[in-house]
């Protein structure tokens, strides 16, 4: 019976994981140029900075997906093979990324032991198979079943089985790749404690994340990193916020969340008992023009479906959308378009650019109509309107024909706030317009956000960052489970009753 | 109770079984000699080729890939095997030139499938004309009569065992060597894998390439082989052998719940769904449609296969959100 | 965005002229104005449609049913006159039937959601299947000479076929609205990320039905060409069409994967194709020998983009890694 002991990994304390000054380039670019990592056994490791940063590339040279062009690497004390993802996870390394990817299909069991079940001499032991899969997830603390399929699994429970993967193959170091991104609060305890269990067996675990609130309660130790290069390092308490900010901003950032105060006009936007079977109902809210409305919740009450159902991409079956006294046809996004609506989704990635097309197409793909002339596109319009908010928005490209995929996050991000705000519209809905961005780049969106407001526009943010809820919203409404619960006003809104709200500690409304 | 037949629902070669004794059911009211033995021998027989044909089929589909070229392959290796039987050469190397066609095809699409990386669809397409044509040219207008035939292959196109044809136990036998081997061996349980999630597999190990271009090389060797059933349940071949069979073997391996998008299905499901179509085909027949209409059915039927594909994989519902007892 | 596909669509236009470079002096009676308007005939049909499908392949998907909605408009057109209609009248509806033919494939492909390769595949089957319905085994050969000879004979003062007026119109209309077109962009736009086209108010679905409608009107206007060429309708008429038509339009530049490609890329590829086809013939080369070439250059047409995509790939990972 094989047991999945991490615990005579190394004494606790002892160096698991050494990288030690790695640099790697990609063309003329310098991603890496002096990063170091120390892992301890038993310790959660926090891996910070901003997007560009290097982390990622970090981390894939360690997952094997890179070869370093310089710099060392050792684990327990023997020289890392690198450059190939097999021998990564051969010698004990295991990434859990942020959206994991299980084989639908195959059962839960399957996923664990994939391309190596266990076999009895030819034939695989499938009762076997399933006995383990049920073991690990019962030491996880987690009841699944690991004879279900993996299909329809959410996000939270398939970094679940990820973690039994990363257990049956006794990695010695798991690595957390922004996992709490998806993730309602519940799920995020629950991961910790995960966490938690894994480093008192003598694991070491890499989190990295952007959400410092999480970082103090998890981690024991922080390395920054900022251009390529490690900047710092140093345990959870040596290190506090502000101090922790300035090394990976390399500046002060006062003015995190700069707000204009804005006396709200018409109502523009009017929802009245908006309902989809199965994920919301009774949605009734309204906002005027300049106000900033922020839909906050935990993550999975249902706030991204509802500005989904508003603008049209899904169907809602019952209630009304009402913009500036114009009903709205349910489901019809390119009329809601017209209308003067516009979103900015969750997932810029998939959902907000086409990642191989250049910036200038990806800025007009939505006011084509208007760039035409005799019926015919005029190029040099469409190179000039994009060129033309790239100025506004303080875009950093080389080439406006350059595709998307080379901008970092950040600016990706302002590409599709681009495509929308050339749309003029008269209602904005931001679906997590911060989410996976450096903090400067977050305080100019922000900014941006403000001054539209300021302008006459009405806007929506769904956000599951409750400083930025705080910071930017005149009015903070609260779904929990598919219905809203609470609404507080600007000056009314605070840490505590938004959250008990969320979680449904206080009854409201 | 309820919950052993939800249970049982659930596994996909139920309901196609079902359907199947359901369509003998209602055809044999209708047409009573739909019953008789003979009745069940003529879809036994009719099937055996797409039967084996889709078998093979379903370890290239389970990856969400296809092979078009399935029909041309069993054409020209029935020809083949006719032409070296007639200058006399014994059965074995008859049987080894079939097969070392349909592997040669299998090793082509495979290598540009899995190597190359290029989509099946094109691929096995363009190998579908090319080894029809170049069949077309060696053929000429010549075709192989039942004289050429070798006499075990006539035997077993017309005999039958304890009542079930041959070249039907043939296909029984194929499709449980298949079923076994997808069930229990590791390499086959990869297949799944890459269809369930093609960039996931590269990343935990599987070796994907390698998979994809066996999968093609038995599909190919399979198809390349069973040119002697075509051969024993025809007792001819000429230059149109095998035309159009791809479309028939793919629609009975999506009836049998092998699903275009891969990673489900088994070569159990692709057997019965070839039967189901054969009894569909039959029935109609039977209640008096007139010939002309054969293929447009075969059309409709697998259109009809692939929608009722595509509604039992979306009962996965939107995420579901809101408490179901508030 | 796809640099490669540029280069591409140039070395097709090379290709063709290379290739008639060749023929004219290395075939007898390549050269003659008579063949070259027996070219345009030859690929006239195959060429209308490559049109509407490249739309359709850049857009994503695909359709394998053209040739047997091709001839199932001939069907119509034959049995109709037969019955006594108007000839112009059994032209519209053999249009209609076309079109007909690709609003069922745009409904069961956007409204029921099936995938378009299966289902063009199972209408593949039920168009020409129909064609026999309709036709049982009589193919319609009467039919009025006025109508057949612009099947046949050139524009008077010129060695064009009639058909070249089809070809230069519908060309240009269908590479105006793709490079230069709102509808166009939006088009490739779906073909890059369907997702992210619905997220940027792309009515993903309706505009797809569009595609799949064209490209079943043009199978009719292709229909209706071929009855006039052959003078006839058949059941069993042009078989295999569909295979040129996917290898012209991949040969051309567009990618299977969709999102990127050019029209003109694929009318020189049809060009080509036409070409290769008539030095073929004309070096007696059997028919049969055809359908090899049209394999054969389908499979030029993916294998060599990806094979230059891994040589330089394999160039820049033993560089960086």
């Amino acid at each position: 019976m094989k047991e999945s002991k991490i615990s005579n990994v190394a004494a606790a304390g002892s160096p698991v994981l050494e990288l030690k000054d790695i640099t790697k380039s990609f063309g003329g670019v310098k991603a890496l140029q002096g990063a170091s990592l120390t892992l301890k056994a038993g310790e959660i490791h926090a891996l910070m900075g901003e997007n560009g940063a290097g982390k990622s590339t970090l981390l894939k040279t360690l997952a094997g997906v890179h070869r370093a062009d310089s710099g060392e690497i050792s684990l327990l004390g023997k020289t890392f093979v690198q450059g190939s993802t097999k021998l990564a996870r051969e010698q004990g390394i295991a990434v859990i990324y942020q959206e994991p990817s299980l084989f639908p299909d195959l059962s839960l069991a399957e996923n664990v032991f994939v391309g190596r079940q266990p076999v009895k001499g030819q034939r695989i032991d499938w009762s076997f198979m399933e006995d383990e899969a049920s073991r690990l997830f019962g030491e996880l603390g987690v009841a699944l079943s690991p004879s279900t399929r993996a299909r329809g699994l959410s996000i939270a429970d398939q970094q679940i089985v990820e973690i039994a993967k990363a257990l049956s193959i006794n990695a010695k170091v798991i690595v957390m790749d922004e996992p709490t991104a998806a993730l309602s609060s519940k799920e995020v305890d629950r991961l910790f404690n995960v966490a938690r269990n894994l480093r008192n067996q003598g694991c070491a675990v890499v989190f990295v994340s952007h959400r410092l609130d999480e970082v103090y309660a998890l981690c024991d130790q922080i390395t920054v990193m900022r251009d390529g290069a490690t900047v710092g390092s140093g345990s959870v308490h040596e290190l506090d916020e502000p101090a922790l900010i300035k090394m990976m901003v390399g500046r002060e950032i006062s003015d995190l969340f700069p707000k204009i105060d804005v006396t709200p006009g018409e109502i523009v936007l009017s929802v009245k008992n908006l309902g989809r079977e199965g994920q919301f109902k009774g949605v009734t809210f309204e906002v005027r023009a300049g106000e900033i409305i922020a839909l906050s919740g935990l993550v999975g009450a249902g706030r991204s479906e509802v500005v989904r159902a508003i603008f049209g991409i899904d169907k809602f079956d019952e209630g009304s959308v009402t913009l500036n006294g114009v009903t709205i046809e349910a489901g019809n996004s390119a009329k809601a378009m017209k209308s003067g609506m516009a979103l900015v989704p969750e997932d810029r990635r998939l959902q907000g650019l086409f990642m191989s097309a250049s910036i200038a197409k990806n800025s007009s793909i939505t006011i084509l109509n208007r760039l035409t002339r005799g019926g015919l596109l005029r190029k040099a319009s469409e190179v000039a309107t994009a060129a033309q908010w790239g100025k506004t928005l303080q875009l950093k490209y080389a080439d406006i024909h350059d595709s998307v995929d080379r901008l970092s996050g950040g600016n990706q991000q302002k590409v599709v706030l681009a495509k929308w705000l050339a749309t003029e519209p008269k209602l904005l809905i931001v679906d997590e317009p911060t989410r996976g961005i450096d903090v400067g780049t977050k305080s100019e969106v922000h900014r941006l956000l403000s001054q539209e407001a300021a302008k006459g526009m009405a806007i929506i943010m769904v956000s599951s960052e409750l400083p930025e809820v705080l910071g930017m919203a005149d009015r903070v409404l609260v779904m929990r489970e598919g219905l809203l619960v609470g609404e507080y006003n600007r000056g009314q809104a605070n840490p505590e009753n938004v959250i008990s709200t969320a979680t449904g500690s206080i009854k409201t409304l | 109770m309820i919950s052993i037949v939800q249970r049982a629902f659930k596994v996909r070669e139920v309901p196609v079984f079902l359907a199947l004794v359901l369509v003998i059911l209602i055809t044999g009211f209708a047409n009573p000699r739909f019953f008789s033995i003979s009745g069940v021998q003529d879809i036994t027989l009719g099937v055996a080729v797409i039967a084996i044909l889709s078998v093979a089929q379903s370890f290239v589909i389970v990856m969400r890939h296809i092979d078009l070229s399935v029909g041309s392959t069993i054409g020209f290796s029935a020809f083949l095997i006719g032409i070296e039987s007639s200058k006399g050469a014994p059965l074995w190397w008859c049987l080894t030139v079939g097969l070392l066609l349909g592997i040669g095809v299998g090793v082509l699409n495979g290598f540009m499938v899995a190597y190359l990386k290029l989509p099946s669809l094109v691929v096995t397409l363009s190998s579908l004309y090319i080894v029809r044509g170049v069949f077309n040219e060696v053929a000429g207008g010549t075709t192989i009569t039942n004289t050429d035939v070798p006499s075990f292959i006539s035997f077993l196109g017309r005999n039958y065992f304890l009542g079930i044809p041959y070249l039907f136990l043939i296909a029984l036998v194929l499709m449980i060597a298949g079923g076994l081997v997808m069930r229990h061996l590791r390499w086959a349980r990869d297949l799944y894998a890459i269809g369930s999630n093609p960039p996931a597999s590269a990343l935990v190990g599987i070796p994907v390439a390698r998979r994809i271009f066996t999968a093609f090389v038995i599909t190919g060797g399979i198809s390349g082989l069973a040119g002697a059933v075509l051969l024993a349940r025809f007792n001819t071949a000429a230059a149109n052998s095998g035309l159009g069979l791809e479309l028939n073997v793919v629609a009975a391996c999506v009836v049998g719940g092998v699903a275009i998008a891969g990673g489900v299905g088994t070569p159990y499901g692709a057997v019965i769904g070839a039967v189901l179509l054969q009894a569909i085909t039959l029935a109609l027949g039977a209640l008096g449609v007139p010939q002309f209409w054969q293929q447009a059915v075969n059309g409709i039927l697998l259109i009809s296969a692939i929608s009722l594909d595509r509604y039992l994989s979306s009962r996965v519902k939107p995420t579901q959100i809101m408490r179901v007892n508030a | 965005m796809n640099r490669f596909s540029f280069t591409w669509d140039k070395g097709v236009a090379l290709l063709l002229v290379v290739v008639t470079v060749v023929g004219s002096f290395g075939v007898p009676y390549f050269g003659t104005t008579d063949n070259i308007s027996f070219i345009l005939q030859d690929i006239g049909e195959i060429a209308l449609i490559a049109y509407a499908m490249s739309y359709l392949i850049i857009a994503g998907e695909i359709d394998l049913s053209v040739a047997s909605a091709l001839n199932l408009s001939s069907a119509t057109i034959g049995v109709l006159f037969k019955n006594g209609v108007p000839f112009g009248w059994a032209v519209v509806g053999g249009l209609i039937t076309g079109l007909v033919c690709g609003l069922i494939n745009g409904f069961l492909v956007t409204v029921v959601g099936l995938q378009s390769l299966a289902v063009t595949i199972g209408t593949l089957a039920l168009y020409r299947g129909l064609c026999f319905a309709l036709l049982g085994n009589n193919p319609v050969n009467q039919m009025p000479d006025s109508w057949t000879s612009l099947g046949y004979s050139n524009i008077p003062g010129t060695f064009f076929p009639y058909v070249s007026i089809l070809l230069v119109v519908f060309g240009a209309i269908f590479w105006i609205v793709l490079h230069y077109t709102p509808f166009g962009r939006r088009v490739i736009a779906i073909g890059i990320n369907p997702e992210a086209a619905k997220f940027s108010g792309i009515p993903v679905a309706r505009t797809k039905l569009a595609l799949f409608a064209a490209t079943g009107l043009m199978s009719g206007v292709a229909g209706v060409v071929y009855t006039l060429r052959f003078a006839s309708a058949s059941p069993d008429g042009a078989v295999g069409y569909e295979l040129a038509v996917i290898a012209a339009v991949l040969f051309g530049g567009v990618s299977i994967a969709g999102g990127v490609g050019t029209l003109w890329g694929v009318l020189a590829s049809v060009l080509v194709l036409g070409v290769v086809r008539s030095v073929l013939q004309l070096s007696n080369f059997s028919a049969n020998a055809l359908l090899i070439v049209s394999g054969a250059l389908l499979l030029i047409s993916v294998v060599f983009p990806r094979a230059s995509e891994l040589i330089r790939a394999g160039k820049k990972a033993k560089s960086s890694n």
